[in-house]
């Protein structure tokens, strides 16, 4: 029963106060408790560590791969076992890495940003990180059996269609889609939820802070993207499994239907995983640089419109299949656009930088880094929204070189920089800078070292996705180099563990806010208790902790004898109501248990779909069903 | 030094049964998603259509339009019962949900039986061809939204029948509107793309 706000109002029964909010918000105990816990530090931490996981298999990988190509006629990886390697790469770094690691950062951080104690849907939170984690489970399962998919992260008809891949390997694929489409729309409806009606009073839009904005923002793009790769891989699914006609051509299907579909949803992605980073990169910037992030209308708008930008490019990612050329035109301009928007941001952040006083953080120098190869890829993707210069290096290591440069520099580099900058606040203890610089140049040079000659095999002509290559062509020695500086990336993740480990034993001690920032998540201790403030903060003005200690206010009047959390307007955040979030709960794991039966089922027999929706229907009815008194009787 | 200042939120009301409600916006935001999901599916259908000189390709029978047409009218008015009910939530009206809920329940059991009886008439299965096909996807897919919220309509019925409606099942009721206005409104673009969609774009040969 320790304070954990740094300062409190003057109000009795503080002690009684904190003592009920300990035992209404306590995790349960033993493994059922383990598996009912609804908090969002909890959660979020579980999809942290989970996709960092998942980051380190997909890394394995893609050196399994860097030693087949090292040398001409190399016989390290079969052909077959190369094109599951490769394919199960992009799948688990796109899907199973880069958007539930934004995922959980926003769980983690959003609630403690908007100055609320819980996300505003915990069940939902949970059963989206089972399902999650079901994704992981059933694509590695593939992976150990022999059923990993071998067509390509973005599995094309027909090559994916059941005459070219048979067996099951494209359907572990397309369900573990299934998988992760959902965990990430429940995240997203949350984080809407949360950000539009939980904000602490006088939170106005024009006060959110703008890491939080880009996950407004990320998360509108999620809920119109994501059901395009339900319709996808669905299509693909029932294609191979019960025989109907969506994008099968030797039945009257359409292929290319298929890769306007995924493209559709496949671009956004991009920017689902790229806009979270710009919030990053505004949290760190402007506590680093000690001020405002320059020009917040500017950041918030040019946001904005990346999102709606990103729904209007996906066919760049089809000029070479003979769309019209007026089309190609169309979407040359628009790709070309998204520079100008990103553009705005990076000149914004510069500023800030410039007029502040810059504190060389490990986090400011991922971010120094960030913008160095953002840049580069930037450039790298203005070329490539030419149709002519596209036509020439299209499927070749040019592209793989554009996409880890944005990638890994847009969204990778920045997500290093949050880990170092918020590890103070989720374990209380500071991490080393020292190792961190080291880490830091360590990771930037392997990765420049990786990645820059693959321009050059791109533009010689190396084509993507092939397992070996004769000695004349002459890239062996480009190829020995990019495997050599993917090893250099190994040893910087490794540094990075290291860092990790060492300093949550051993680091020194954060303090809440080590780092003199100036949102609402340093207001409480790190690491955070499970009900986050023991009063609710207000947000006096857009910089919350920047505010003299005797002006700050707080919520009181909230009952602390059940979860009872405010709800405030939508524009103005002014209190509008109270309201009660549910407690841990078992049953959206049983659910998400029934829906991976449901999922996994249909793959090998299509009446699963209905036994294991009357599964899901008894799962959700468990998990709604009025239990308490309080939630039956009209009580105030 | 002054001491920090304080909000006393103790006299705001404990729940609050409207669209102020977090459970109302995930409601909606739902439906956005579903809602997107058909508007790619009528595309994706639109798109197909367009590389078929003949739509339906021979073989396959023009749908029938007099049954569909038919069960709009209890599909729309359906809508009037779920008003009713979520109103009466807001009131804690028990009998006003009861009838509400009753009224939504068995128009949307006849729309239900008049599906079933168009779409067995069908001559055609899902594995005939591309039109085959985006009927059965169309109609599968909105029946199955349909059931389900059926019976999540008939769980909340029972619910309130039995006595067991506090705030939280009255926010259900009121949030189960939203999701019922969704599955009517959505039936309307489908029901013209499947019904009329082959007539209203006939091809000049």
């Amino acid at each position: 029963m320790t304070q954990t706000q740094d300062v409190l109002p003057n109000v009795p029964n503080q002690e009684q106060n904190i003592s009920n909010l300990e035992r209404t918000w306590r995790r349960g105990r033993g493994l059922i408790g383990w598996l009912s816990v609804t908090t969002h530090q909890a959660i979020g931490m579980r999809y942290i560590v989970t996709a960092f996981i998942m980051l380190c298999v997909g890394g394995i990988e893609a050196l399994l791969m860097r030693i087949q190509l090292a040398k001409p006629n190399n016989t390290f990886l079969s052909a077959d076992l190369y094109n599951q390697i490769f394919t199960t790469h992009g799948t688990t770094m796109m899907f199973l890495f880069a958007v539930p690691v934004m995922e959980g950062m926003a769980i983690y951080l959003v609630p403690l940003m908007c100055g609320t104690r819980n996300v505003a849907f915990p069940r939902l939170n949970a059963f989206g990180y089972w399902m999650f984690l079901g994704g992981v489970l059933f694509l590695y399962w593939g992976v150990f059996t022999g059923a990993a998919p071998d067509m390509g992260w973005f599995a094309y008809p027909p090559l994916s269609g059941p005459q070219f891949t048979p067996g099951k390997r494209t359907d572990v694929w397309a369900q573990m889609i299934t998988f992760t489409e959902f965990s990430a729309l429940c995240v997203a409806t949350e984080i809407v939820v949360t950000i539009l009606k939980m904000r602490a009073p006088g939170m106005s839009l024009n006060r959110i802070p703008l890491y939080v904005w880009s996950l407004l923002i990320q998360s509108f793009m999620v809920i119109f993207a994501m059901p395009a790769i339900v319709v996808a891989s669905s299509f693909l699914l029932s294609d191979r499994t019960i025989g109907t006609h969506f994008v099968n051509p030797s039945e009257g299907g359409d292929p290319l239907l298929y890769q306007h579909i995924f493209w559709f949803f496949g671009h956004p992605e991009v920017y689902i995983i790229f806009i979270p980073a710009l919030g990053f990169v505004s949290a760190i910037v402007s506590a680093n640089a000690r001020q405002h992030v320059f020009g917040y209308p500017a950041m918030v708008l040019s946001q904005i419109a990346n999102g709606f930008i990103a729904f209007g490019l996906w066919v760049h990612h089809m000029f070479a299949t003979g769309l019209p050329q007026i089309g190609e035109a169309f979407f040359t301009a628009s790709s070309m656009m998204i520079a100008i928007t990103s553009g705005v941001q990076i000149f914004c952040w510069i500023a800030t930088l410039w007029t502040g006083r810059p504190r060389m953080t490990t986090a400011l120098y991922f971010v120094y880094g960030f913008i160095a190869i953002f840049v580069l890829g930037g450039m790298t993707g203005v070329m490539l929204a030419s149709v002519p210069l596209d036509l020439q290096v299209h499927d070749t290591y040019f592209v793989i070189a554009h996409f880890h440069y944005v990638l890994i520099g847009g969204a990778v580099f920045p997500l290093f920089g949050a880990f170092y900058h918020w590890f103070p606040k989720m374990t209380g203890r500071m991490m080393s800078e020292r190792l961190g610089r080291w880490n830091f140049w360590v990771l930037f040079v392997g990765f420049n070292l990786t990645f820059f000659p693959m321009h050059i095999l791109g533009l010689k002509g190396m084509p993507r996705r092939v397992y070996t290559y004769p000695p004349e062509v002459g890239w062996g020695f480009i190829s020995q180099i990019a495997t050599a500086g993917a090893f250099v990336i190994a040893i910087g993740g490794v540094m990075f563990l290291i860092n990790v480990f060492r300093s949550r034993k051993s680091g020194a001690i954060a303090g809440n806010n080590p780092w003199d920032a100036d949102s609402l998540e340093w207001a409480t201790s790190s690491p955070p208790a499970n009900y986050n403030f023991e009063y609710l903060p207000a947000a006096t003005s857009r910089s919350p902790m920047w505010v003299p200690r005797e002006e700050r206010t707080f919520v009181t009047g909230l009952r602390t004898d059940r979860r009872e959390v405010l709800v405030t307007t939508l524009m103005d955040a002014e209190p509008h109501h109270r309201y009660v979030l549910p407690g841990s709960s078992i049953w959206p794991f049983i659910t998400a248990i029934a829906a991976s039966i449901t999922f996994v089922g249909s793959v090998f027999n299509p009446w699963y779909i209905i036994s294991g929706s009357i599964l899901i229907f008894v799962g959700l009815l468990g998990w709604f069903w009025p239990r308490r008194a309080a939630e039956i009787r009209d009580e105030a | 030094m002054t001491e920090p200042k304080t909000i006393d939120v103790s006299h705001l009301p404990p729940y609050d049964i409207s669209n102020q409600a977090p459970l109302w916006w995930g409601q909606l935001l739902l439906a956005a998603i579903e809602g997107m999901m058909f508007c790619i599916l009528i595309a994706a259908y639109l798109y197909v259509r367009l590389r078929y000189d003949v739509w339906p390709p021979p073989g396959d029978q023009f749908p029938h339009r007099l049954l569909p047409t038919l069960a709009l009218i209890p599909l729309i008015l359906s809508c009037i019962g779920t008003y009713w009910a979520s109103e009466a939530a807001k009131k804690d009206d028990r009998a006003g949900m009861i009838k509400g809920l009753a009224l939504n329940l068995v128009l949307a059991i006849v729309f239900f039986v008049i599906r079933l009886m168009d779409w067995y008439s069908l001559n055609f299965s899902y594995k005939a061809d591309a039109f085959g096909t985006y009927l059965w996807a169309f109609l599968a897919v909105h029946t199955y939204d349909y059931v389900g919220d059926v019976i999540f309509t008939l769980v909340l019925f029972l619910l309130v029948v039995i006595g067991r409606h506090g705030p939280k099942v009255r926010l259900g009721v009121h949030v189960d509107s939203v999701v019922w206005y969704f599955l009517v409104i959505v039936w309307i673009p489908i029901y013209v793309a499947v019904y009329w969609g082959p007539t209203l774009m006939e091809t000049q040969q």
